[in-house]
């Protein structure tokens, strides 16, 4: 849980006691402070019904004074042109003598406006109740220029620096304690004030915190906790926590302490609060966070103001402010002008990211200019390259970029001419003006388009331009992903005149960030709210499910789309929640992340009567799925391998496929979508390529590609033990990690597969066994320690959750099976001929026999069916002796009996 | 901690009868200060958006990236007399701003002088 940083220091002589410190002389009232840059921070004036009442006394009087000093004001100059206006000759007013004339009038207008001068005074002097803090409106280079790591011991009254709503809310912390008969003001009743005004009332909306639900609760502790004697006062840990505040605010270059800075600072000083908010479903974490939000929110109104000063200064045109720029002509048709857009407000703020853009500005100041941004797509190169463009507006940039305009090229445009040649001169002649111009910093989305790769022609404008990197005028930003980095560029001249800087994938709490900041937009977009729970959502989903585009932009995506299935379904004015969010998601990746519905539950808990309606017997095998289904459903397992891993050992047909089968068909939307690969066909090393795809083959794997597409499914490796050892190496990867890398170089995420591999290795080891009567557990010892030991390595078969092994078919299994495959039979009859069929047990029984074969499981059986009903079957329905709505019985004797149906 | 009649004593003493004895210090200190002030920061704005450092710093390179020996010519001509027209508007905006802080420091002395002396004037007159 978060703790206070800054140490408090008490009074030596009244201990900081929250009475005794309001006669103590030693620390003047304050009875604790903390020391900072700032100077040594107090709070030291009381709070109680005379010091709020009087305070407000002390407003209205003020408003009072100055009313009235400027009617007294106004008035004099009324009275001055009415009598100047009833003068019979007007002319007098231009003489000398006039004006000093001590007519009554003239004297009064003089007064009057001494009484101006005195107003100005009062205004400035009188009307602002709070000062603004120290650090408001300086840059951040200003701050970092003063910054002094030294404590100062000066004594430091924080009071006044608090904005009317926050002093509002201490007050209102008074109320609610009197209200409830207790003396001291503790963090949690200033919490409890906060959360009561307007700025808490943001917050709760946001974290869906009612507050009927926390009002209890929160009494309930302020009951518990205050003592001691009246008259109300401050506790200690309250003026540390107003300290707290004020530093916070001061750090953040705040105009004043704000509401929320109070209300982040009491929550965090009150583990009661915290445990309690806990309890009702309010992490601490959470409730920071939303905090923070809110904070974040102000601060960017409070930025953009301050930048759309400094934007005003930046030239509207291409024209730098030397004027030394030429004008690009065929630039300007293929390009944007990045400065200029965000000079006129176009481009949005960024957060976090502050690592790479020093690097990048580093990198730029090094000399060697020109940079590579090389990170995944939807990583926000763009919007780094935006960023710049805003601090290139403000000026808060190396020398480098001053009076620089940067303009994206758009290289698709330049090199759609067809021709080669013609796309070449096109760059060329852009290049040439660039450097002509002197004020342009080029920005290249994608430089691997301009390898030539795509077209596969001889084209290659990147050794043009690496020609003219090398000439040293020109000053590029280019972006491209890792992959494209690697096969494309890394090898090139090019990559050598490039500073390459990295470009990470975001953490889940940095993209919570981003999307809190970029939410505002969309918000007003779409006329709904966002909630934090759906923000939240959206950033731990979109990072675990969604893997097309890398975080962020997978996380902006997603809310963005659910900003539009709010509306659409609830409405303008509605809140996004946490289940549009999921539901995005469910439709984008068809993994269930909905919170788990209640047939959903029955379907679970049921799972094994659901899987031995198709599989008989295994009931150790169904078991096992099934529970691993429920630990995934439940969230309880780790999120980074697949849902689970098994290893299905046992005679051929006694139902491992069949169970893999199942499981897709129950739970994984259908049984077509089960990915099967049968290990027989990858027999040799090449195999690997046909598996996870080769370096430049753009249809990808056969594996790779299919989890890509259907990232939640069954993967079958169907006779595991006749793969190649390398395929069994490339599994060992995605049982432990969950992912894999594909030929192309994209990960492909295997979190949500449930693995399933079978073999018949040990085949004749368990029959024997069986036969011996071994249980179960001394079979998958002996085959452990024995029979697989010479097929898997040991630790190929230590990445299996379970190693499960079937049993062989007895006779009571055949029989199910074989009523199983004869009420197939009988329900694609009546579907598809509107017949009726029936069988007569020992008719089903005689089936079984005649089916059974111990070395080959139920499949001899599926031959026998054939032989001995459908080809029957097919021979009535062909002769014409069975019609719709007859009834065939099949008799003990394997003969069939047909019931005509009688005539309506 | 201030008490009570501490709070009252500063109302009556500070916030109301002693603004009277503290407006023309203020005036002519804190105030004096916030006004001229905010006149030099106004007139470094304008003189950051008439680029004059950066026009000076560029002084003979060509406009418009004309580098032959006329186009340097103009460009230099040219430089010469938008600067003069830059510096001409700084200084009427600078001395728009002196006449300002002259106004400032004058008025309230000239009003309650003329304004006893109107009085006194009546008084006589």
């Amino acid at each position: 849980m978060p703790k206070m940083s800054k140490e408090m220091i008490v009074c030596q002589v009244c201990n900081g006691d929250p009475r005794l410190s309001l006669t103590c002389k030693h620390c003047g009232g304050a009875g604790v402070g903390v020391s900072s840059s700032v100077g040594f921070l107090v709070w030291d004036e009381p709070i109680d019904d005379f010091s709020i009442g009087f305070r407000s006394f002390r407003r209205k009087a003020f408003t009072a004074i100055h009313l009235t000093i400027l009617i007294i004001a106004m008035t004099t100059l009324v009275l001055f042109a009415w009598q100047v206006d009833a003068l019979k000759d007007l002319s007098v007013v231009q003489t000398m003598t006039f004006w000093v004339s001590g007519r009554w009038f003239v004297t009064l207008f003089w007064f009057g406006l001494f009484l101006d001068c005195f107003f100005i005074f009062r205004l400035f002097e009188y009307t602002h109740d709070s000062k603004t803090l120290p650090n408001w409106g300086k840059t951040k280079a200003m701050v970092e220029k003063q910054k002094v790591s030294d404590l100062k011991d000066f004594r430091f009254s924080i009071v006044l620096y608090f904005s009317d709503a926050s002093r509002k809310v201490i007050e209102d912390a008074y109320k609610v304690v009197k209200s409830l008969k207790r003396t001291e003001i503790t963090p949690v009743a200033l919490f409890a004030a906060a959360l009561a005004s307007r700025a808490g009332g943001n917050f709760m909306v946001r974290l869906g915190m009612p507050f009927d639900k926390v009002k209890g609760p929160i009494a309930r502790i302020l009951m518990s906790e205050s003592g001691g004697a009246p008259p109300i006062a401050l506790s200690r840990d309250s003026k540390h926590v107003l300290a707290l505040a004020f530093l916070s605010a001061y750090d953040l270059n705040r105009k004043t302490v704000d509401v929320m800075d109070i209300f982040l600072q009491s929550f965090s000083a009150s583990t009661h609060l915290q445990e309690a908010l806990d309890q009702l479903g309010f992490p601490p974490e959470h409730v920071l966070r939303v905090g923070e939000w809110m904070r974040l929110r102000d601060l960017m109104r409070e930025d953009h103001d301050r930048f759309a000063a400094l934007a005003a200064l930046k030239p509207k045109s291409i024209m730098n402010r030397a004027m030394t720029a030429r004008q690009t002509l065929l630039l300007d048709r293929f390009s944007e002008d990045l400065t200029l857009a965000a000079r006129n407000g176009y481009l949005a703020p960024i957060v976090g990211r502050g690592g790479v853009m020093d690097e990048l500005l580093r990198a730029i100041e090094s000399g060697r200019r020109s940079v590579a941004l090389v990170g995944p797509n939807g990583v926000g190169k763009a919007a780094i390259i935006e960023q710049l463009a805003r601090r290139m507006v403000e000026e808060d940039v190396p020398p480098e970029l001053f009076d620089k305009r940067l303009v994206t090229i758009h290289i698709p445009q330049v090199i759609a001419a067809g021709d080669p040649t013609l796309a070449a001169e096109r760059f060329l002649a852009i290049l040439r003006e660039v450097n002509m111009s002197g004020n342009i910093i080029l920005v290249m989305h994608g430089i691997e388009s301009l390898t030539g790769t795509g077209t596969g022609g001889p084209m290659d404008l990147a050794e043009m331009l690496a020609n003219e990197l090398e000439n040293g005028y020109l000053l590029t930003i280019v972006t491209t992903t890792p992959d494209s980095w690697t096969r494309y560029i890394e090898r090139r001249t090019l990559a050598a005149k490039l500073i390459k800087v990295m470009v990470p994938e975001m953490s889940v709490e940095e993209t919570l960030k981003v999307l809190m900041v970029r939410s505002g937009f969309i918000e007003y977009q779409n006329k709904v709210f966002f909630s934090y729970a759906a923000l939240e959502k959206a950033a731990t989903l979109a990072l675990r499910y969604l893997h097309d585009r890398a975080a962020p932009e997978n996380a902006l995506n997603v809310i963005r789309e659910a900003a539009v299935l709010a509306r659409k379904s609830r409405g303008e004015d509605t809140f996004v929640t946490a289940e549009d969010v999921a539901k995005v998601v469910h439709d984008k990746s068809n993994i269930p992340v909905e919170a788990v519905t209640q047939s959903e539950t029955q379907k679970l808990l049921n799972m094994e009567d659901h899987l031995h309606t198709r599989v008989i017997g295994q009931d150790q095998a169904v078991k096992a799925v099934s529970q691993a289904l429920r630990r995934a459903r439940a969230e309880l397992r780790e999120g980074k391998r697949p849902i689970a891993n098994f290893l299905f050992l046992g005679p051929t047909g006694v139902g491992k496929t069949e169970l893999a089968k199942a499981l897709a068909a129950e739970y994984f939307s259908n049984e077509e979508s089960m990915i099967r690969l049968d290990m027989s066909e990858y027999q040799d090393a090449g195999s690997v390529t046909r598996m996870i795809g080769a370096a430049g083959d753009e249809h990808g794997g056969l594996l790779t590609e299919a989890v890509r597409h259907n990232p939640f499914t069954v993967v079958l490796l169907d006779e595991i033990e006749k793969a190649h050892p390398d395929i069994l190496n490339l599994f060992l990867q995605v049982m432990d990690d969950g992912r894999l890398t594909d030929g192309i170089g994209r990960t492909v995420d295997f979190t949500n597969i449930l693995l399933i591999a079978t073999s018949n290795a040990g085949s004749s080891f368990i029959q024997s066994e069986i036969s011996n009567g071994a249980s179960i557990e001394v079979i998958t010892t002996g085959l452990l320690e024995r029979e697989l030991k010479s097929i898997f390595r040991p630790e190929f078969l230590n990445r299996f959750d379970g190693i499960i092994v079937f049993k062989p078919l007895t006779m009571d299994d055949m029989i199910q099976i074989a009523w199983l495959m004869v009420n197939g039979v009988a329900e694609r009859l009546e579907a598809q001929k509107g017949i009726i069929f029936r069988a007569e047990d020992p008719a089903v029984e005689a089936l079984a026999s005649a089916g059974y074969d111990p070395s080959f499981g139920a499949r001899p059986l599926r031959r026998v069916i054939q032989n001995r009903i459908d080809n029957k079957l097919a021979d009535l329905i062909l002769r014409g002796e069975v019609g719709r709505k007859d009834t065939i019985v099949l008799q003990e004797d394997g003969s069939m009996h047909v019931k005509k149906a009688k005539m309506v | 901690m201030a008490t009570r009649s501490n709070a009252v004593g500063k109302l009556i003493f500070i916030d109301l009868v002693g603004s009277v004895v503290w407006f023309p210090i203020w005036w002519y200190t804190k105030g004096l200060q916030k006004v001229v002030g905010s006149f030099v920061r106004a007139i470094q704005y304008r003189s950051q958006s008439y680029a004059l450092r950066i026009w000076i710093k560029n002084f003979f390179v060509p406009m418009y990236g004309q580098y032959d020996w006329t186009g340097r010519l103009i460009s230099v001509f040219m430089r010469m007399v938008v600067l003069i027209g830059r510096l001409i508007a700084l200084a009427i905006e600078a001395l728009i701003y002196a006449v300002g802080v002259a106004a400032w420091i004058v008025a309230p002395a000239l009003f309650l002088i003329v304004g006893v002396l109107n009085l006194l004037h009546g008084a006589v007159g």
